[in-house]
C-alpha cells in the first residue's frame, strides 16, 4: 500500500534533517521503540512495542537508512516481524524549507503480512498514517 | 483461533473493576465483540480480562434534567430497543440498529464501541452530532469530556490507562429536531464505508442549527463544522453536503479508495441531511 | 417427525422433507470435532507467513520444552511421507513434489512447516507460537499473468518459465472461419479467485491401534474411499488396514474433494506417537491453506455471421494453479475447454490452455469445477457478439441452440449431448418475465435517466461424472441394499452426501421401488469399513450416478424377493406390489417382512438361491448428463453510489426428472446465492507479494441473507436417457447459470454509456468509475 504525506516541523532544515538521522531521536519518535541498538552503518535494530487499542505485539525489528542527501532527503526502511505478522515499511523523506520551518514529504510503501494483514486491510491505512503523524508530533515535541 | 492463555476475574462493584485495571497487562471486558476476536486472532494478548458484566449499574437508561444518561454497559440492542432513547434521542437508537448483526447488537456494549475507536464504528459519528458527553471514572474519581474530545484518533481516545468509560449523556431532542444515521455498509464486516449523523433544527425549511457527525471517512470521528456552517447560513443541502470532503485525508482500503470515500461521504450526507430535514418538520 | 406419507403414495417427485435436517438444524448431528477419542491429543499447525522464503532453521525446543506438548515435528520427520496426489494427468504436466511439510522452501502463505502435538488444543496453539523459524524472504508473484512475464520470480526454481503445462484443443478449420468471419468480436474476461468458505472447516482426527496395526482417519471429505486409497498410499500403510470416516460434513462445495496434506500427516502422527490425534482447521487456515475456486483469465474471439450465426469461437485461457497441484487442479480449467461451445452448434473451436505456477493457495474444482468460468465467457461473449450486430440477446441465442431434432448432439470438443430442448427454458423465462414488457419498462426507466439492465444466459453443464475413461479415478458408482430380517431396509451408498439430500432422495427410490415406508429405509455412506468402494460426491453425480446405481441394485433384489415369495407361496408366478408378493391366480400374498425373514433363516431355499436378502451393484454411467437452463435477472445501478440492486431473479433450470422439487428448490438457492457471490462480491485478492488481504470474512464478503433476492426458481424436465431415472443433476446449475446472467444484466444496464464489458465482481466502486467515465 502505498503512503504518502507531509509534515510541518518548525525547525530548520538542518536541524531537521540531522534529527531525523540520530538513532537516540528516531527511538523516542517511533511509536513504540523500546530499544535500538547500531547494527551497522546507519542500521540498526530495533525492539518495538505496537499496542494499538486491543491489538498489542513484540516486534523485532531492523531500520536502515540510505541515499543520504543531506539535508534534501534519504530513504528511511523500517522492518519488523512478530507472532502476529510482519510489517514493512520504506520511502523517500524529502526536506525542504517552508519559511522558519521545513516540510518533510514522505512518499513510501507499507507492507503487512501475516495474520496483521488478513485482518486489518481496512485499517492498515488509518493505522499506518496515525503511526506517521504520531512520530512527527513526538519528532517536534523531541526538540530541546 | 485460539487465544493465549489469561486470567479472569469478575469484579462486584466499580471499585473493585478500577482497582483491578490499574494492572497494565489487564484489560476490560464488556461485550467481547472487539477484543475476542482480536484475543482469538493474538492480535491481543491480556494477561487479565476484567468482566465488567458483573458490576452493578452500568447498564441502565434513564432520562435526568433534560438529558439521557447511558450506562456504558448497556448493549446496542437495549439501546436499540430502548422506547426512551426512541422517543428522545432517535439518532442514538437508529446508530445503534446500523450495528453489525443481532448477535453482536445483543453482546457489544455502547461503552465498549467508543472506548475502542474503530474508525469505522457507527456510535460515533452520532455521538459527534449529538454533542454527548461521556463520563470516564479512574481510581482518583470521574470527569466528563466532550465527544469531540473523547475520540482523538484511530483506536485513540481520551480513555486513560485504567480508566473506563462509564456513562454517555446524550441532549432530549427538543421540538423540531430532525436526525438521521445514514451508512454505506461495507459487503464483508457491515463496518461503516462512510457514515454521516445528521442533526438539524428547522423551522419551515431554515435551518437554524446544524450537527454533523461523520465516520469511516478517515481516522478518527469528527464534526463536519463546514457542512454545519453552511446549512446554518441557509445553503440547499447537496451544495453543503458537498463540503464533508473538504480537506479530509481520506481512507484507503481494498473496499473502497479514497477518492470513492469521499464521493459516498458527499452521497451519504446529502441523504442523511434531506432525511433529517425531513424528520424535523 | 411423523410421515403422512403412506405405502401405497409415489414418493418420487414430492417435495419431501429431508431426513436430515432435524438433526443439522437441532445441532444434533455428529462432525469431526464432535467425537472424543481416550488419550487423543491434538495438532497444531505452523505454517508460512511469507510467500516464497527459504527455511534457513527451525528451532523447536521451546516448544518441546513447554509442559503438555507432545512432541513437534517438521519436514525433516516426514521427508518419506509421500507426496500430495496430484490425480489429473496431462501431457508434460509438470508436478512438484508437495510434501505434507514444507522442506527447505515454503510456496505460500500458510504452506505447512511444522506441527506440534499436545494433550490439549490450547497447549497445541500455544507452543506453535513456540517454534521460531528462520526465513530467507525471497521475491514471489501472485497474479498469474505477471508470472508468465519475463523475468518473474520463479514460484518452483526448476521452473523459470512458471508454466506447468501448456494444453490446446481444437476442431474444425479454425484459421480459414475467423479469415472469412463477417464479425469477430473480442475480449479479455476474467473470473476471480473465490474462496469456497464451508460453515464447517476442514477437520481431521486419526486413530492408530498399533495390535491391529489398523489406522482410522476421520475427515470432513467428500470422497471416503479414493482418500483411503491415495493416503493409504502415502502413508505406505496397505490398504485394508487404513479405514476412513466421513461422519457429517458441514459443506465441502468441491473444496473437500481433495486430499490434503493434513489428512495424512495426522496418520502419520497417530502411528508415530499410538495416540489419537485431532486437527481442527480453523477459520484463518481455510482461507489461506484450502483450496481456492476459479482464478482464470481468458481471452475469447468468437467469429460470426452477419445473420448471427456462430461460426467459431477461440480461446486462451490463463488458469491461475497456485504454488502446487493438488488432487484435480490442473484438470479444472480443461472442464471449462469442453464446455466452451455451451449450447451452440459452433463445430468450430480452438483453446490453448497455459497453466501457471504462482505462490498462492492451489486453486481446484468449486462448485461449478471450470464450467462457471466457461459458461461466464461464452455467455458474456454471445451477449457482446449480440450488441456487436444490434440483435436481440434472446434471439441470437434462439438462433444458434442445437434443436431438439440433434440429440445425441456431438460437440465440436467431442462430449455427446445426451438430451435437450434448449429454448424451452429460456422461453419459460421470457414468458415469466414478461420479457417485451420488460424491455418496455426498461425504455422508460432509461427516459427518466434510470439504469435500468435485463440480462440472460443460457448455460448447459456436464454433470453425473462420469464415465469412467473420461475420469481420473473411476466415474462409475455403486450401492448395496439389504433387506433387514424385520423387512427394514438398508442401503449403503457409494457417494459422500454432505448437503445434497440423498438420504431423502435415496429413501424416495426405495420406497417407490419395494413398496415400503419411506422411514423404513436407512441410507449409510461415508464410511469404508461398512460401505463397498465408491466415488464419492462432487461434479452434481450423486443421484444420477449413484442414484441408478441404487436403481440397478433394487431391480436385483426384486427378481430375489420374487423368488422367495414365489417358493413361500408355492407357485412359479407372483407379482411384487406395495411391499408384497401375490400370486395372482390363488390370491394370496406374504410381506416383505415375511419373505426377508425366511430368506435369513433359510430353511428352505428357492432353488440356485443364496439365503439373505442383500444385493450390491456397480453402474457404469455410458455417458455424462447434460443439464441445461436460462436465467434472467433484472438489476437497477444506482447513479450516485454504482450499487448493483438485483431485483428480479428468474432461473428456469432443466435437470432432468425432478426426485424432490424441495432438494431440488434447495440446491438451486444455494447455487445461485454462490454465483451472486462471484457476480457482486466475492474476491480473493493476494497482494503482490502474495499476502492474502482477504483473509478473514472482515475483509472476504459472501452474500448474507439480505443480500440475496427473491429467487424464482422455475422448471422445465428433459429427462436423460443416460439413466432409467432420467434424472441429469442440479448440485452446480445455480452457480452456473447465475454469473453470467447478473454481469449481461449490469452491462445491458450500462450499455447506452457504450460499457460492452465488465469484470467480476461488480463492486460499486467499479461501477461508479464507469459512471464517471472511466473505464471499468
Ligand atoms: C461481526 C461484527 C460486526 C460488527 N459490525 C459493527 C458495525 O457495523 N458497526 C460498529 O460500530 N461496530 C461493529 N462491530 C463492533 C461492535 O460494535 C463491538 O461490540 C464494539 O465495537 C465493542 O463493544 P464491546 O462491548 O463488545 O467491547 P469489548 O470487545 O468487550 O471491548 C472493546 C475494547 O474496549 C475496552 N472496553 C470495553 N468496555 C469499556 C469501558 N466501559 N471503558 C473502557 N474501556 C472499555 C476493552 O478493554 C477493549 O479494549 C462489529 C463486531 C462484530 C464482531
Amino acid at each position: 500500500m502505498k503512503v504518502t504525506g507531509s509534515h510541518l516541523v518548525p525547525l530548520d532544515r538542518a536541524r531537521v534533517y540531522s534529527m531525523l538521522q540520530d538513532p537516540e531521536v528516531l527511538a523516542a519518535c517511533m511509536p513504540g521503540c523500546e530499544k535500538l541498538e547500531k547494527s551497522g552503518e546507519d542500521s540498526y535494530t530495533m525492539k518495538m512495542k505496537m499496542a494499538l487499542a486491543a491489538i498489542s505485539g513484540q516486534f523485532d525489528g531492523k531500520v536502515s537508512i540510505t541515499d543520504q542527501n543531506p539535508p534534501g532527503s534519504f530513504r528511511l526502511l523500517v522492518e519488523g516481524t512478530s507472532k502476529i505478522g510482519f510489517m514493512k515499511g520504506g520511502g523517500l523523506l524529502t526536506l525542504t524549507t517552508e519559511g522558519d520551518a521545513t516540510c518533510v514529504a514522505y512518499e513510501g510503501d507499507v507492507q503487512v503480512g501475516g495474520t496483521l494483514a488478513a485482518v486489518g486491510q481496512r485499517l492498515i491505512d488509518a493505522t499506518s498514517k496515525m503511526m506517521i503523524k504520531r512520530f512527527f508530533e513526538k519528532l517536534i515535541a523531541v526538540q530541546p | 483461533m485460539i487465544a493465549h492463555p489469561f486470567d479472569y476475574l469478575t469484579p462486584k462493584s466499580l471499585p473493585e473493576a478500577l482497582l483491578l485495571l490499574a494492572d497494565p497487562d489487564a484489560k476490560a471486558l464488556a461485550g467481547g465483540m472487539s477484543l475476542i476476536p482480536m484475543m482469538k486472532l493474538r492480535l491481543a494478548a491480556p494477561a487479565k480480562l476484567v468482566d465488567l458484566r458483573g458490576v452493578p449499574g452500568l447498564t441502565s437508561i434513564s432520562e435526568e434534567s433534560g438529558r439521557l444518561k447511558i450506562g456504558a454497559l448497556a448493549t446496542h440492542f437495549d439501546i436499540e430497543s430502548s422506547r426512551l432513547v426512541r422517543a428522545k434521542c432517535p439518532l442514538l437508537a437508529m446508530a445503534a440498529a446500523h450495528i453489525g448483526d443481532v448477535q453482536v447488537r445483543n453482546m457489544g456494549t455502547i461503552g465498549g464501541s467508543i472506548a475502542h475507536a474503530d474508525p469505522a464504528a457507527d456510535y460515533p459519528a452520532a455521538l459527534q452530532a449529538l454533542e454527548a458527553t461521556i463520563s470516564i471514572a479512574g481510581v482518583g474519581g470521574t470527569r466528563a469530556v466532550s465527544a469531540a474530545e473523547f475520540f482523538v484518533d484511530t483506536f485513540t481516545t481520551a480513555v486513560g490507562p485504567g480508566e473506563l468509560v462509564v456513562e454517555v449523556s446524550v441532549p432530549v431532542e427538543a421540538a423540531g429536531t430532525g436526525t438521521s444515521y445514514q451508512k454505506c455498509l461495507q459487503p464483508a464486516s457491515g463496518f461503516a464505508i462512510v457514515g454521516v449523523a445528521a442533526r438539524l433544527q428547522a423551522v419551515s425549511g431554515n435551518i437554524s442549527m446544524a450537527r454533523i457527525g461523520v465516520t469511516g471517512l478517515s481516522g478518527c470521528s469528527f464534526r463536519a463544522n463546514g457542512v454545519e456552517a453552511l446549512l446554518e447560513s441557509g445553503s440547499d443541502p447537496q451544495a453543503a453536503a458537498a463540503a464533508i470532503a473538504n480537506g479530509i485525508d481520506a481512507n484507503s482500503d481494498i473496499h473502497a479508495s479514497a477518492e470513492y470515500r469521499l464521493h459516498l461521504a458527499r452521497v451519504y450526507a446529502a441523504k442523511a441531511i434531506r432525511a433529517a430535514l425531513a424528520a424535523a418538520r | 417427525m411423523a410421515s403422512v406419507i403412506t405405502e401405497q403414495e409415489k414418493l418420487i417427485g414430492k417435495g419431501i422433507k429431508r431426513k436430515e435436517d432435524p438433526r443439522l438444524i437441532t445441532g444434533t448431528a455428529t462432525y469431526v470435532d464432535d467425537m472424543q477419542l481416550p488419550g487423543m491429543h491434538h495438532a497444531c499447525i505452523v505454517r508460512s507467513p511469507y510467500a516464497a522464503a527459504n527455511i534457513k532453521s527451525i528451532d523447536i525446543k521451546a516448544a518441546l520444552e513447554t509442559p503438555g506438548v507432545v512432541a513437534v515435528y517438521t519436514g525433516a520427520a516426514v521427508k518419506d511421507v509421500g507426496p500430495v496426489p496430484c490425480g489429473a494427468s496431462l501431457p508434460g504436466l509438470r508436478v512438484p513434489h508437495h510434501h505434507i511439510l514444507a522442506q527447505d522452501r515454503v510456496y505460500f502463505v500458510g504452506h505447512p512447516v511444522a506441527v506440534v502435538v499436545a494433550t490439549d488444543r490450547y497447549i497445541a496453539r500455544d507452543g506453535a507460537d513456540l517454534v521460531e523459524v528462520d526465513y530467507d524472504v525471497l521475491p514471489a508473484v501472485a497474479d498469474p499473468e505477471k508470472a508468465l512475464a519475463d523475468g518473474a520470480p520463479a514460484v518452483h526454481p526448476q521452473w523459470p518459465d512458471n508454466v506447468a503445462f501448456n494444453f490446446h484443443q481444437e476442431n474444425g478449420e479454425v484459421e480459414k472461419v475467423f479469415a472469412e468471419a463477417e464479425v469477430v468480436v473480442k475480449q479479455r474476461i476474467t473470473s476471480q479467485r473465490l474462496i469456497p468458505s464451508s460453515m464447517e472447516t476442514r477437520a481431521v482426527l486419526a486413530e492408530y491401534r498399533s495390535g491391529e496395526k489398523a489406522l482410522t482417519i476421520y475427515s470432513s471429505s467428500q470422497i471416503p474411499h479414493l482418500l483411503r486409497t491415495l493416503v493409504a498410499g502415502m502413508l505406505g500403510v496397505p490398504e485394508h488396514k487404513l479405514r476412513v470416516v466421513v461422519p457429517e460434513v458441514g459443506g465441502g462445495f468441491g473444496s473437500k474433494l481433495n486430499v490434503y496434506a493434513e489428512e495424512a500427516l495426522m496418520g502419520w502422527i497417530a502411528m508415530k506417537t499410538g495416540k489419537p490425534v485431532k486437527w481442527i482447521e480453523s477459520r484463518r487456515e481455510n482461507f489461506l491453506t484450502t483450496i481456492h475456486g476459479r482464478g482464470h483469465v481468458d481471452y475469447y474471439e468468437i467469429a460470426a455471421k452477419k445473420d448471427g450465426t456462430i461460426t467459431g469461437i477461440r480461446l486462451k485461457l490463463i488458469q491461475d494453479l497456485g504454488a502446487y497441484h493438488q488432487l484435480l487442479t490442473p484438470a479444472i480449467p480443461t472442464l471449462s475447454v469442453l464446455m466452451m461451445p455451451g449450447l451452440y452448434r459452433c463445430q468450430t473451436i480452438c483453446a490453448d490452455i497455459v497453466g501457471v505456477f504462482t505462490n498462492c493457495v492451489p486453486t481446484d474444482a468449486y462448485r461449478g469445477a471450470g464450467r462457471p468460468e466457461a459458461t461466464h465467457g461464452i455467455e458474456r461473449m454471445v451477449d457482446m457478439l449480440a450488441a456487436e450486430l444490434k440483435m436481440d440477446a434472446a434471439e441470437l441465442r434462439l438462433k444458434n441452440f442445437i434443436q431438439p431434432g440433434e440429440f445425441p448432439f456431438a460437440s465440436a470438443t467431442g462430449l455427446t449431448y445426451d438430451s435437450g430442448d434448449y429454448a424451452k427454458p429460456l422461453k419459460k423465462a421470457l414468458d415469466i418475465v414478461n420479457y417485451m414488457g420488460l424491455r418496455e419498462q426498461q425504455r422508460k426507466a432509461r427516459a427518466e435517466g434510470r439504469w435500468m439492465g435485463i440480462g440472460m444466459s443460457t448455460y448447459g453443464e456436464i454433470c453425473a461424472f462420469g464415465p469412467s475413461p473420461a475420469t481420473p479415478a473411476g466415474g462409475w458408482e455403486s450401492a448395496s441394499v439389504r433387506i433387514e430380517p424385520s423387512g427394514k431396509i438398508t442401503v449403503h451408498t457409494g457417494v459422500s452426501p454432505h448437503g445434497q439430500g440423498e438420504e431423502t432422495t435415496f429413501s424416495q427410490i426405495v420406497a417407490d421401488e419395494l413398496g415400503v415406508d419411506f422411514n423404513d429405509v436407512v441410507v449409510l455412506h461415508g464410511d469404508t469399513a461398512i460401505v463397498q468402494y465408491g466415488i464419492g460426491t462432487f461434479g452434481s453425480r450423486g443421484t444420477a450416478v449413484g442414484g441408478t446405481a441404487l436403481y440397478f441394485a433394487l431391480q436385483e433384489l426384486k427378481a430375489k424377493i420374487k423368488r422367495f415369495g414365489a417358493m413361500l407361496l408355492d407357485t412359479d408366478s407372483v407379482v411384487y406390489e406395495e411391499g408384497r408378493c401375490a400370486c395372482r391366480k390363488t390370491g394370496n400374498s406374504v410381506s416383505l417382512a415375511e419373505i426377508a425373514g425366511a430368506s435369513y433363516r433359510a430353511m428352505k431355499l428357492p432353488p440356485g438361491t443364496e439365503p439373505g436378502m442383500m444385493a450390491t451393484y456397480f453402474w457404469e454411467p455410458p455417458n455424462f448428463t447434460f443439464p441445461f437452463g436460462a436465467h434472467i435477472v433484472v438489476t437497477e445501478v444506482d447513479k450516485e453510489t454504482g450499487v448493483v440492486t438485483i431485483q428480479r431473479y428468474v432461473a428456469v433450470d432443466d435437470c432432468g426428472k425432478i426426485l424432490n422439487p424441495l432438494i431440488v428448490a434447495g440446491q438451486v438457492h444455494g447455487g445461485v446465492a454462490q454465483g451472486i457471490g462471484q457476480s457482486l462480491y466475492e474476491h480473493g485478492i493476494y497482494d503482490d507479494n502474495g499476502q492474502l488481504l482477504t483473509g478473514e470474512f472482515m475483509d472476504y464478503a459472501i452474500p448474507k441473507i439480505t443480500m440475496m433476492p427473491w429467487i424464482e426458481s422455475e422448471h422445465t424436465e428433459t429427462p436423460s436417457p443416460v439413466n432409467p431415472l432420467g434424472v441429469k443433476g442440479v448440485g452446480e446449475a445455480g452457480t452456473i447459470g447465475c454469473s453470467p446472467a447478473v454481469v449481461n444484466s449490469v452491462v445491458d444496464a450500462l450499455s447506452p454509456l457504450g460499457v460492452r464489458h465488465l469484470d467480476m465482481p461488480l463492486s460499486p466502486e467499479k461501477i461508479w468509475k464507469v459512471l464517471q467515465g472511466g473505464q471499468a
